[in-house]
């Protein structure tokens, strides 16, 4: 099958996947009292009479008085316009689109440091444990990988701020930023307004592009232990990830044959064994992905850093719920977590010809 | 495998054959020949063990729930009176791990935990395993249009990140039920919430291996001899299915405590009234965070110990089933 139609046919894979996802988020929202969805419309200073047009206006926009299909497809057509609905929390009130957009970047800052950081680490340490099967490095790197993968990621966070945030004192205590929740909002600079650093929202990079060095180290310092703690948790499962597929390319007839014909044992490892090897692990990212998009939001709630695993939980806390603040950020994690499998898939097949039929 | 053959062989001259117990003591005896695996083992019971004998003798071993409830009352209530004290051997053995906040001794805190985590998982994964393997395996073998809507369903259930998920539902579940006045505690509630997300692992898993045997020569036997489908699935697809789900639920026992601990850590359920204070570890974790920046550190070092000692012995315990009992998915 020529590539082309092997992403055709990915695509269309992906419709009722999606479809899916955003029924079972109006699954979510109907499963609760419809009386209290109708109050989450209605606003806290209205007048009696104003509540009585309120909820009417609610009512009528989400279609009540009609059938639940026809709710769904009201329901939808919200979605396709790109209106996940308003939430109100001290963290953040407003719609759920804008608080995305807002806190999503320094989530991405914090996914991509982790990302890149994680892959020059894995890549040539897997290798080089994959090169020596049963050796002692083997067995180091086992024992790394059991044992992070056991721990509690919120638990290895904390013990990162207890050693190094407390009793040696680089990162900052506790990892907060400068001042405040995230950014520096005693700092007068101008491209700094109500919190919101111009004009890409992440801190680091933002601090770069102005020129101004102090900002942008004290945000390095301070992304260091929760890109640490995210990277440290990925790498386990990398590592291993990478190692077996050493190890099974290893002993497959090819390599034997490049060692019969004389090559050098370092140009095996690198040449054949390593490229052959690496290649499975593009599948794992969609899975690291996964787990990374999970750890973010304990991380941030952890390091309390202002990204969307705060706006997440800023949505379920005390007894005031945002029902469409929960929905939207499932859907929205969703579509990332799909689109990511989808990069994934393809990029596979574009390198190795064999899985396109 | 040379060997699972030749046990299999010896066991089978005895007198009176059980093949199911035989097969049973022989895969254990492999797995226990591993020292790494017995270690898994070891530590698995002993932790069950603790958590069994905190709910049978609260008054000797543990706190129980009712006896925190009343050292709560007694010292004054949650963040009351002081700074939880170090370990101390004076006091008597409860005090030996220290005490965290409220001055509740840390030691029979985490036993009493230790019964709730565990308890609640292996409830989650056995269910999760129960309902996956049911509607796996019926999806597969029927095949056509409830096979590809059970794949759509898992595909839903896959492309959200599980913490995530588990934040939503846990939510949305607490918030409807505590309108409704169910009687209901929140640990329940996440088990529930757990369980909803949990069994799709195991319908893929089982569908995979019943399409394979669905094809086999004593399917057909059956079905020639006038066997239903349904009784072609318990008796002969279910059977075949039950080892490799057995490793799945070894391996998943230890990721399902850390998902527990960090969903009572984000302190998801709480919309739901607790009338009786029971303690669980990633809320012990939770509470002793508060004392850190005064440099008060085992309220929230020795929980995590405890979390992660048990998380080890359960993988290494899987990894070993899985060495003897599938050996195809060894790496």
């Amino acid at each position: 099958m020529e590539l082309r139609y092997y992403i055709i046919r990915r695509f269309l894979i992906l419709i009722p996947t999606l479809f899916g996802l955003v029924l079972l988020t109006f699954i979510l929202l109907r499963a609760i009292p419809t009386s209290d969805l109708i109050a989450s419309f209605i606003s806290q200073k209205a007048t009696a009479q104003e509540r009585v047009i309120e909820k009417q206006q609610a009512i009528a926009y989400l279609g009540l008085n009609q059938p639940l299909p026809v709710q769904f497809l009201y329901y939808l057509n919200d979605i396709i316009h790109g209106n996940l609905g308003v939430m109100y929390t001290s963290f953040y009130t407003g719609p759920v689109m804008g608080g995305i957009e807002r806190f999503l970047p320094y989530t991405l800052e914090l996914s991509i440091a982790t990302v890149i950081l994680s892959i020059l680490i894995a890549i040539p340490l897997g290798t080089y444990i994959g090169a020596r099967p049963n050796s002692p490095s083997d067995a180091i790197g086992r024992i790394f990988s059991l044992g992070v993968y056991a721990m509690p990621i919120f638990w290895l966070a904390l013990l990162a701020q207890i050693i190094f945030g407390k009793n040696i004192g680089i990162f900052g205590s506790y990892g907060l930023p400068i001042s405040g929740e995230g950014y520096p909002t005693t700092t007068k600079v101008p491209w700094i307004v109500n919190n919101v650093s111009e004009p890409t929202h992440m801190l680091f990079v933002d601090a770069l592009l102005h020129g101004n060095l102090t900002i942008a180290y004290s945000a390095f310092i301070h992304l260091i232990l929760p890109v640490g703690v995210l990277t440290l948790s990925i790498l386990a499962g990398l590592l291993r990830f990478i190692r077996a597929g050493m190890v099974d390319t290893a002993n497959q007839e090819f390599v034997k044959t490049a060692r019969a014909k004389g090559v050098p044992e370092k140009l095996v490892l690198r040449r054949h064994v390593r490229k052959n090897a690496l290649l499975p692990s593009v599948t794992v990212i969609g899975l690291l992905m996964a787990g990374l998009l999970g750890g973010v939001v304990v991380i941030e709630y952890v390091f309390q850093l202002r990204g969307m695993g705060r706006l997440t939980l800023a949505t379920i806390t005390g007894l005031n719920i945002q029902f469409y603040g929960v929905a939207g950020t499932v859907l929205f994690f969703g579509i990332i977590l799909m689109i990511t499998n989808l990069i994934v898939d393809v990029v596979y097949a574009f390198l190795d010809p064999r899985i396109r039929y | 495998m040379q060997s699972t053959i030749s046990i299999f062989k010896r066991s089978g001259v005895q007198k009176k054959r059980r093949p199911k117990v035989e097969d049973f003591q022989a895969t254990m005896k492999l797995v226990l020949k591993n020292k790494v695996s017995l270690t898994g083992l070891i530590i698995t019971s002993v932790y069950f063990i603790l958590a069994l004998m905190d709910y049978v003798y609260p008054q000797y071993l543990g706190a129980g729930p009712g006896v925190v409830t009343s050292m709560l009352r007694f010292n004054g209530g949650f963040l009351g009176q002081g700074f939880p004290s170090g370990p101390t051997l004076a006091k008597g053995w409860w005090y030996y791990l220290g005490t965290t906040y409220a001055n509740i001794p840390l030691f029979p805190a985490i036993l009493s935990a230790l019964y709730i985590d565990l308890g609640y998982s292996l409830m989650i994964v056995l269910s999760g395993a129960v309902i996956g393997i049911l509607i796996g395996t019926f999806s597969a073998y029927y095949g056509g249009f409830w096979d590809e809507l059970m794949m759509r369903i898992t595909d839903i259930f896959y492309s959200i990140p599980f913490l995530i998920m588990a934040i939503a539902f846990t939510t949305i579940l607490s918030y409807s039920l505590a309108k409704a006045h169910a009687p209901i505690n929140g640990f329940s509630l996440i088990a529930i919430a757990l369980i909803i997300i949990w069994w799709p692992t195991y319908a893929r898993l089982t569908r995979s291996i019943t399409l394979s045997v669905k094809s086999s020569r004593f399917i057909e036997a059956a079905i020639a001899s006038g066997s239903s489908k349904v009784r072609n699935v318990f008796t002969h697809v279910i059977p075949n299915v039950l080892s490799p789900v057995f490793v799945q639920i070894s391996l998943d026992l230890g990721s399902i405590v850390l998902i527990f601990a960090t969903v009572e850590y984000l302190g998801l359920g709480s919309v739901i009234k607790v009338t009786q204070y029971t303690p669980e570890l990633g809320e012990l974790i939770s509470a002793g965070q508060t004392y850190l920046p005064v440099g008060i550190w085992w309220p929230v070092f020795v929980p995590g110990i405890f979390l992660l000692i048990f998380t080890v012995g359960v993988n290494i315990l899987g990894d070993g089933m899985r060495d003897v009992l599938d050996p195809k998915m060894r790496r």
